[in-house]
């Protein structure tokens, strides 16, 4: 009995002992897991700093190598020396009475540009062709070194297109001609001189309102065709397509001069004088005297021309007339003979209609030549289709009036898809 | 004979005079030209030949030859040549930008709407209204592109279009960058109360 009072004084004793401990304990706790509260809110926010922090890193990373990208590709858009390629490329189907049909290929020209800042650029035109029997040619349409004097004059030198008239220098390729062929006469056939090898100064400046435009140039010159029938020579035609030499000595000079008096509208002068000679003959029959170059008599060269332009909205509206008149040898020499007038003029009218993607196309030539077999009056009718404003699909049929028997009195149907890049 | 040495003499005399009046390259390549008057300058000239190519269809760098090349071509100044560019390329300067016709608080314009039609939207619209070029909506047809609702006009006047049907899409801000929206709000006005 002592012993169980015994053993209850000390519970009892150890209790009341204990009662200020727990109290003591529950206030730990309590701070404990404050602190411990506080140390995880703490460990939160290191978290979440750590994260915005990678986050940040990330991005500013990504914006380093975005920003890298960037300068990379603006070096490219305005650097002192670029190097472009475009051109034109046709291919077509053709058709007449007397000629089987065939599909063919028109061209493919690429045009290079290699620019030095503002100061020079050198231009380059190939023309890729295939022939009907299969092969391959091509041509230097031309190649110039283009020096930008200042705003109203840049010097191009090397072979460049004819400045006389438009339609050699700016209205040949096939997606800006607005008809599959070419305008007889002022294709690679007669009366306007398609390219020459020399220097020419061109380029434009206003008077008051007004604009103008101008080249004028030095060049090589042509050469001329002199045919052989038997007894005698004729002359044949001009060849007037960019000699690397000038084998007649004398220099050709020339020009054309514009004016815009409103905008859309311009009128235009050519015209181009020198001395050119007898340097290849036609000989069908093989019984020809042989020729000397450089003792034919140089004969005189002479090239006019008048051209205009309109546009209004959807309507365009142009005309060119060249002539060529080639002086008489009169001399001793092999080929001396009378000389010759070459004459081509053609009047064109284009229409849109808006908003859609059909334009309508009507243009009459008139080519006339020392040589019945090769004068020709053209009455062309054309539609077409802008796929894009560079690319167009082109159906016409001409009509043709020439030497009777001849290709230049067959009607023809040409299609042509063209495409400017 | 004597015209021909008249004509070679004054030749010379044209190419010495011409020569003596060269100038150094501009230093800041491409130098910056004018974009308002060469939406002008390239749509009066471009089309004297050939198709109008649409303003966005090449890069800047791409540009810079051909307008080059176009120079020669066309007979075009140096500085009609830089403005061309100028203008070509900020046909180029995307914009992404979307606004609420309703909501948009913008100052009101320093210029008046007429102003601003007549020196960038009028080289491809027209004085008339009627469009200058190939392909350019016609402002009084019945399908004038002026019945859509401005929230709708000003979007598209900002980012630049390609309508249904046509060759050309419209450059954002008519190719002029510097064009504000309060500008633009300006311009729409201008098209309503002008082309009803």
């Amino acid at each position: 009995m002592q012993l169980k009072q015994a053993y209850l004084n000390k519970v009892m004793a150890g209790i009341l002992l204990a009662l200020p401990v727990n109290a003591m304990a529950d206030a730990t706790y309590d701070t404990l897991r404050n602190q411990v509260e506080a140390l995880q809110k703490q460990l939160q926010d290191v978290q979440q700093s750590l994260d915005n922090y990678q986050h940040k890193s990330t991005s500013k990373r990504k914006f380093s190598a975005l920003e890298k990208k960037v300068a990379q590709a603006a070096e490219w858009k305005t650097p002192n020396t670029l190097i472009h390629m475009s051109g034109y490329a046709d291919v077509g189907y053709t058709d007449s009475k007397n000629t089987n049909g065939s599909f063919n290929l028109g061209s493919f020209s690429p045009i290079f540009h290699f620019q030095y800042r503002d100061l020079v650029m050198l231009e380059s035109e190939l023309e890729f062709e295939v022939e009907p029997d299969g092969g391959t040619s091509v041509a230097l349409e031309y190649l110039t070194v283009d020096l930008f004097l200042n705003d109203y004059v840049a010097l191009v030198a090397g072979k460049f297109l004819s400045p006389i008239g438009q339609f050699r220098q700016n209205l040949h390729p096939s997606w800006v001609n607005k008809l599959p062929s070419a305008v007889p006469g002022f294709g690679h056939d007669g009366a306007a001189p398609v390219s020459d090898v020399g220097l020419q100064l061109r380029g434009g400046f206003p008077i008051n309102r007004m604009r103008t435009n101008y080249a004028i140039y030095i060049a090589n010159g042509p050469e001329l065709n002199a045919e052989w029938d038997g007894t005698g020579f004729e002359l044949d035609g001009t060849n007037a397509e960019g000699f690397g030499s000038d084998r007649d000595g004398k220099k050709v000079i020339g020009g054309r001069f514009a004016v815009l008096p409103i905008p859309k509208l311009e009128f235009g002068i050519s015209a181009a004088t020198g001395k050119a000679t007898v340097t290849k003959i036609e000989d069908d029959l093989g019984t020809a005297p042989a020729i000397v170059i450089g003792a034919e008599q140089r004969r005189d060269y002479d090239v006019l021309g008048f051209d205009m332009s309109w546009q209004y909205r959807g309507l365009n509206i142009r005309g060119e007339y060249v002539q060529t008149k080639i002086g008489s040898d009169n001399s001793t020499g092999v080929t001396a003979s009378p000389g010759g007038k070459w004459t081509a003029w053609y009047a064109q009218i284009a229409y849109q209609f808006l908003p859609g993607k059909y334009e309508a196309v009507i243009r009459y030539a008139d080519f006339n030549t020392p040589h019945p077999s090769v004068d020709q009056k053209q009455t062309t009718i054309g539609l077409n289709y802008l796929f894009a404003n560079n690319v167009i699909g082109k159906l016409a049929y001409e009509i043709n009036k020439g030497l009777s028997g001849s290709t230049t009195d067959e009607n023809r149907i040409l299609f042509q898809l063209a495409y400017g890049f | 004979m004597k015209t021909i040495r008249i004509v070679t003499h004054s030749v010379k005399v044209i190419i010495f005079s011409m020569l003596l009046s060269t100038t150094a390259p501009a230093s800041d390549y491409p130098a910056a030209g004018n974009s308002q008057k060469g939406a002008k300058v390239w749509a009066d000239n471009c089309g004297r030949c050939h198709n109008i190519r649409g303003a966005m269809e090449l890069r800047d760098d791409q540009w810079i030859s051909t307008v080059y090349h176009m120079r020669l071509r066309a007979g075009l100044t140096g500085q009609e040549s830089r403005d061309v560019l100028t203008f070509l390329q900020g046909s180029n300067t995307p914009v992404h930008e979307q606004v609420n016709a309703r909501t948009d608080t913008s100052v009101q314009s320093a210029r008046s709407g007429k102003s601003i039609y007549n020196q960038t939207c009028i080289a491809c619209h027209g004085a008339d209204g009627r469009g200058s070029l190939p392909g350019v909506p016609d402002f009084l047809s019945s399908k004038s592109p002026l019945a859509k609702n401005d929230a709708i006009l000003l979007n598209n006047i900002i980012n630049g279009i390609q309508s249904p049907g046509s060759l050309m899409a419209m450059p954002p801000k008519g190719g002029n960058p510097n064009l504000t929206h309060a500008d633009l709000k300006a311009v729409l006005k201008y098209l309503h109360q002008t082309f009803k």
